[in-house]
């Protein structure tokens, strides 16, 4: 692995997008760096962590993302730079106070960092931050390679220092999570000194107050920094053109849509017909720069991934500027040239851009991406979507699944974002019935656990991760509590933000850097609430399923069980193996009435596999973890399982 | 007999909310289960023929292959079922005392049975608290605890179920009509499996009209007793029309129209009042609660009789004709409603 720490100017080096990212907020300089744990983004706080000690950086796994921006802000208000990384959805929770940052503006430069995810491949949404910049009026950058990544970050700080307002630098999966050349720039020498001004004239905004009042005045200011970044932008060498003097079709793109662009124009052969106007600066657009791209042809392809947000706003400035560059034809997402939803690939542009050109192209063929659709989707037949073998959240579904089942007054779990997310489908039995965001168990619960007024009676239950808890629980739970809300919270406790790589939360006794960090222990929290809290291990069944039975029996109030099992992937538990396994094949009663391969039919651990020919389950040794838990739900205690010593 | 799998037992009778929690599909495989007297599929099962729908009592019951297997004989159609002789009786001294519903005659049986070795162990009900809870008893003293009736829809057939899954064999049953359809449907090995062995020793089945359901009975009974301070609960002969509540110190009279309403719909289309696949049938006994009707079906249950009078544990009377006219009325209308509801169900 590359040292992002190392001086090395010059070096040229493999990357990924969120190493270079990572790198480029070292070479300008970066105090403070928070953010909250979410796929295609983590690796950026986890780089700088690693390095936070010989860089001076104070680097944290924040509670959440809205705790993130407010810590990485103060930074930026003592002077320091500063940024504040998370996922597209992650821009929504911090969104209230971004909202409120845009208006009060920053010192320091300071970077939000959303890495997202069309195609939602880690998530349970494509949401699209790009957004918020024109909404909340601060200025949106998105790098299109991966120099880009690293350059264009260190600009980030920069600009967002001469604008004093906060910089929304954007990344998607493909740039992220792939890998590039990247050249290394200088490291500066560190030395950071924090001091915050605050009693100045109240409404200077470099030593007064730093605050989104008075409204008028400052939001009056923060539209001026838009003009500038305007300006700005018209010069940028992130804005880049390639092609023709006088294209056919000139295309306008940003971020990994770049790539995929320049690759469909090469696979048409079309460089002397095709112009690309590759964005850097995507919001707010430089219209001049715009004005005389836009009138190199009548032709324009607008190539984005998602929503139409370039497009809009291209079509804004050409409806201003029809005067001077006359009527355009549009291709884009809403003649349906480009798809609105999951990720683009070269493929998807070459097709609509053939098609303007009057190209033949031989693509896939409809009958090859008929079949290859569903197939890519499910992800090959037998490779569905399922916990690890060993995984603690297979055995608490497999309890609460078993709990309502038999309760049987068609009880339902509310969940939200977490691993467990995926007890929506068969590996976790399908016991989530409601599943949004961060939080969002708990919180729908609440709301169900009003109904009984109503003539609801069925139990309601709600799941939350340890991380998750903390995140975005707590207010939920007081919520339900306060209001007496009739629910029953199982914690799945498993020591970690386990979905993401084990990230420090608050309940654990290490921070990102691996220093001390106070321990907030869930039990104690909920007991000082008021709360009946129960604990028990998700792999003692008989015991975790009287736990619920007895919490459901408690009609009022909220009720929290603790189900603590570490992750099978945890680093305590990784590699060990605490019992060696065996289906003994004379007991195992296979596809006979009397069991019908309960192990492999339902349980599904991908350490138990099903052998056709001799009609009896086995244990895949290779990825058997030896959690022993199968042991217990086999009818004919044909699952031996044995000590390891 | 037609077997299907456990789809078609949740179509047929699941759904149709005619599961009477006899148990005889539960304890024989992880997909049927019974939580405080309600009875829940946990996972589908997607075998075409099962157990469980053929032990079922609420599926359709094959009544001339039943007669042929247990009494190697045609069905009749007696509202009585096939039988041998019909006398009055009840626990003599060597039984012990217990808290028996009526005579005791069941428990003198019983204790007979498994004390002199005819039986290795007995399939029974006890309580856990107000739940029914059925219990392999497999000493002789421990019969006469869980004596008494369990005025609800109880599994005791699972229970049966996993002492033979463990291998035990000459068991004693006691049960109501269809927890003993359940079982007798379950001896003939419906499935053809090979390593089939019949578990049962001796069965002995209870008269019954209805059975009330168990969440239903817990949730009426709270709002008007403790209901930890029930002792038992009895349905004096007519024409009472009472439902009675023992507690410690009162006894609380609930008028059995109320009750019935506690009654699963599945009870209105069993055609059988005096547990007809039995080796013998014990209700009670018209005009002297503490005598019983014992009904003698099969050989076993006669040598079963005379063993116990003659040792003791079991006193016999005649049974008078007037007592006989009564119970067949009784039964033949059970019959007749249980067709009438029939029809209406496949309407
Ligand atoms: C649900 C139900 C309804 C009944 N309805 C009638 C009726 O309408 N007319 C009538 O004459 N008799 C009826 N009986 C039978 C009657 O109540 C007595 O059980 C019977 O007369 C035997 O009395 P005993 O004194 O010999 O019983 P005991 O010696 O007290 O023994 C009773 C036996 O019944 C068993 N038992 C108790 N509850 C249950 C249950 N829920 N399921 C299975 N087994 C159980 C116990 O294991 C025990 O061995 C009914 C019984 C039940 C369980
Ligand atoms: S659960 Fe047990 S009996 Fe059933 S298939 Fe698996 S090992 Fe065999
Ligand atoms: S078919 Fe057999 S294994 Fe399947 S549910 Fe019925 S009894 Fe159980
Ligand atoms: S009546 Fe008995 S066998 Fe039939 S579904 Fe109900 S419990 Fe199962
Ligand atoms: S009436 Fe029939 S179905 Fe109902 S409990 Fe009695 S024997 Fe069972």
């Amino acid at each position: 692995m590359t040292n992002i720490a190392e001086h090395d100017k010059n070096a040229r080096h493999l990357l990924m997008g969120n190493e270079a990212i990572a790198r480029g907020a070292l070479e300008a300089g970066v105090a403070v760096a928070a953010g909250y744990p979410g796929t295609p983004s983590s690796e950026i706080i986890e780089n700088l962590a690693r390095v936070s000690g010989k860089r001076d950086l104070y680097v944290e796994w924040s509670t959440n993302e809205k705790v993130a921006m407010e810590v990485a802000a103060a930074a930026s208000f003592a002077e320091l730079r500063s940024m504040c990384v998370l996922k597209q959805n992650g821009v929504n929770v911090a969104s209230d106070f971004f909202l409120h940052l845009a208006g009060s503006g920053t010192r320091g430069g300071m970077l939000i960092i959303p890495c997202e995810d069309p195609g939602a491949l880690s998530s349970i949404n494509e949401g699209d931050s790009r957004h918020f910049s024109r909404m909340l009026e601060v200025p949106l950058i998105e790098p299109g390679d991966f120099q880009e990544a690293k350059d264009m970050t260190k600009w980030g700080f920069e600009l967002s220092e001469e604008l004093r307002c906060p910089v929304m630098l954007r990344s998607v999966t493909r740039l992220s999570h792939a890998s590039g050349n990247v050249v290394f720039g200088d490291l500066p020498e560190v030395d950071h000194k924090a001091r915050f001004q605050h009693d100045g004239f109240i409404l200077d905004p470099d030593t007064g107050i730093v605050s989104s009042a008075p409204v008028d005045y400052r939001h009056g200011l923060q539209q001026e920094k838009i003009k500038k970044a305007e300006e700005i932008f018209e010069t940028s060498p992130f804005n880049t053109y390639t092609g023709p003097e006088k294209p056919e079709l000139l295309v306008i793109t940003s971020s990994a849509c770049n790539l995929y662009t320049r690759e469909a124009v090469l696979l048409l052969g079309a460089e002397d017909r095709v112009g690309i106007l590759k964005l850097g600066t995507t919001w707010p657009l430089p219209p001049k720069l715009l004005e005389k791209h836009l009138a190199m042809t009548d032709k324009i392809m607008i190539v984005e991934e998602v929503i139409p947000f370039l497009e809009e706003n291209i079509k804004i400035l050409a409806a201003e500027l029809a005067g001077s560059i006359g009527a355009k034809t549009f291709y884009g997402k809403r003649d349906g040239s480009i798809p609105t939803t999951n990720e683009m690939n070269p493929d998807l542009v070459v097709a609509p851009m053939a098609e303007v050109l009057g190209m033949a192209y031989e693509g896939a063929s409809a009958e090859y991406t008929e079949k290859a659709l569903p197939l890519a989707f499910f992800n090959a037949p037998s490779r569905d979507l399922t916990f690890c073998p060993g995984c603690p959240h297979r055995a608490s579904f497999w309890n609460i699944h078993h709990a309502l089942t038999l309760d049987n007054r068609n009880g339902f779990v509310c969940g939200d974002i977490g691993c467990y997310s995926m007890a929506i489908l068969p590996t976790g039995f399908s016991t989530l019935r409601t599943m949004h965001a961060m939080g969002s168990g708990t919180g729908v619960a609440s709301g169900f656990g009003q109904l009984g007024r109503f003539g609801m009676d069925q139990p309601v239950m709600a799941v939350s991760g340890d991380s998750t808890f903390f995140h975005a629980v707590l207010p939920a739970l007081v919520n339900a509590v306060h209001h007496k809300a009739d629910i029953t919270l199982v914690v799945l406790d498993n020591s970690g933000t386990a979905m993401t790589g084990f990230q420090s939360h608050p309940g654990l006794d290490t921070d990102a850097q691996g220093g001390d960090a106070i321990k907030l222990d869930i039990r104690k929290i909920c007991e000082s609430m008021g709360i009946t809290v129960r604990e028990s291990d998700p792999f003692d069944f008989k015991d975790t399923q009287q736990q619920i039975f007895e919490l459901m029996e408690i009609q009022e109030g909220v009720k929290v069980l603790i189900l603590k099992q570490a992750c099978a992937l945890s680093p305590e538990k990784k590699h060990t193996k605490k019992f060696e396994m065996k289906v003994v094949e004379e007991a195992c009663r296979g596809e006979n009435c009397g069991c019908n391969r309960l192990c492999t039919r339902i349980f599904r651990c991908p350490g138990l596999v099903w052998d056709q020919e001799q009609g009896i389950s086995k244990i895949d040794d290779a990825i058997c973890v030896g959690c022993g838990v199968c042991a217990d739900i086999c009818p004919a205690g044909a699952i031996d399982r044995k000590e390891v010593a | 007999m037609q077997i299907a799998g456990s789809k078609e037992l949740s179509e047929q009778v699941l759904n149709q909310d005619l599961c009477t929690v006899c148990g005889a599909c539960v304890g024989l495989c992880p997909y049927f289960k019974v939580h405080k007297g309600k009875l829940a599929k946990i996972f589908d099962c997607d075998l075409e023929k099962g157990r469980c729908y053929a032990h079922c009592p609420k599926t359709d019951v094959d009544f001339e292959q039943l007669a042929q297997a247990l009494f190697q004989q045609p069905y009749n159609g007696d509202p009585l079922g096939i039988y041998r002789r019909i006398t009055a009786a009840k626990a003599g001294e060597r039984t012990g005392t217990g808290d028996f519903q009526n005579g005791g005659t069941v428990s003198a049986l019983m204790t007979c049975a498994l004390e002199s070795g005819m039986v290795d162990g007995a399939v029974l009900t006890d309580s856990d608290g107000l739940l029914p809870k059925p219990k392999l008893v497999t000493r002789a003293e421990d019969v006469v605890k869980c004596a008494s009736t369990k005025y609800m829809a109880t599994p005791a057939v699972s229970c049966l179920n996993e002492a033979a899954t463990d291998g035990k064999t000459n068991l004693g049953f006691v049960g109501t009509a269809c927890q003993l359809t359940g079982v007798a449907q379950m001896r003939l090995n419906p499935l053809e499996k090979s390593d089939f062995v019949d578990p049962i020793g001796l069965t002995v089945g209870l008269f019954c009209t209805w059975a009330l359901d168990t969440r239903q009975l817990m949730d009426f009974l709270s709002t008007r007793v403790d209901l930890k301070t029930i002792t038992g609960m009895d349905v004096p002969p007519p024409p009472a029309e009472v439902f009675i509540v023992k507690t410690g110190e009162t006894v609380v009279e609930i008028p059995l129209d109320e009750i019935r309403e506690l009654v699963p719909k599945g009870c209105g289309v069993c055609p059988d009042m005096t547990a007809e696949w039995a080796d013998v049938s014990v209700g009670a006994f018209e005009g002297k609660s503490d005598w019983n009707t014992l009904i003698i079906r099969t050989e076993k249950g006669e040598q079963l009789v005379e063993k116990a009078v003659a040792e003791g544990y079991l006193v016999l009377d005649d049974f008078p004709a007037e007592g006989l006219e009564h119970l067949t009325l009784g039964a033949g209308n059970k019959k007749k409603r249980a067709k009438e509801n029939v029809a209406k169900e496949e309407k």
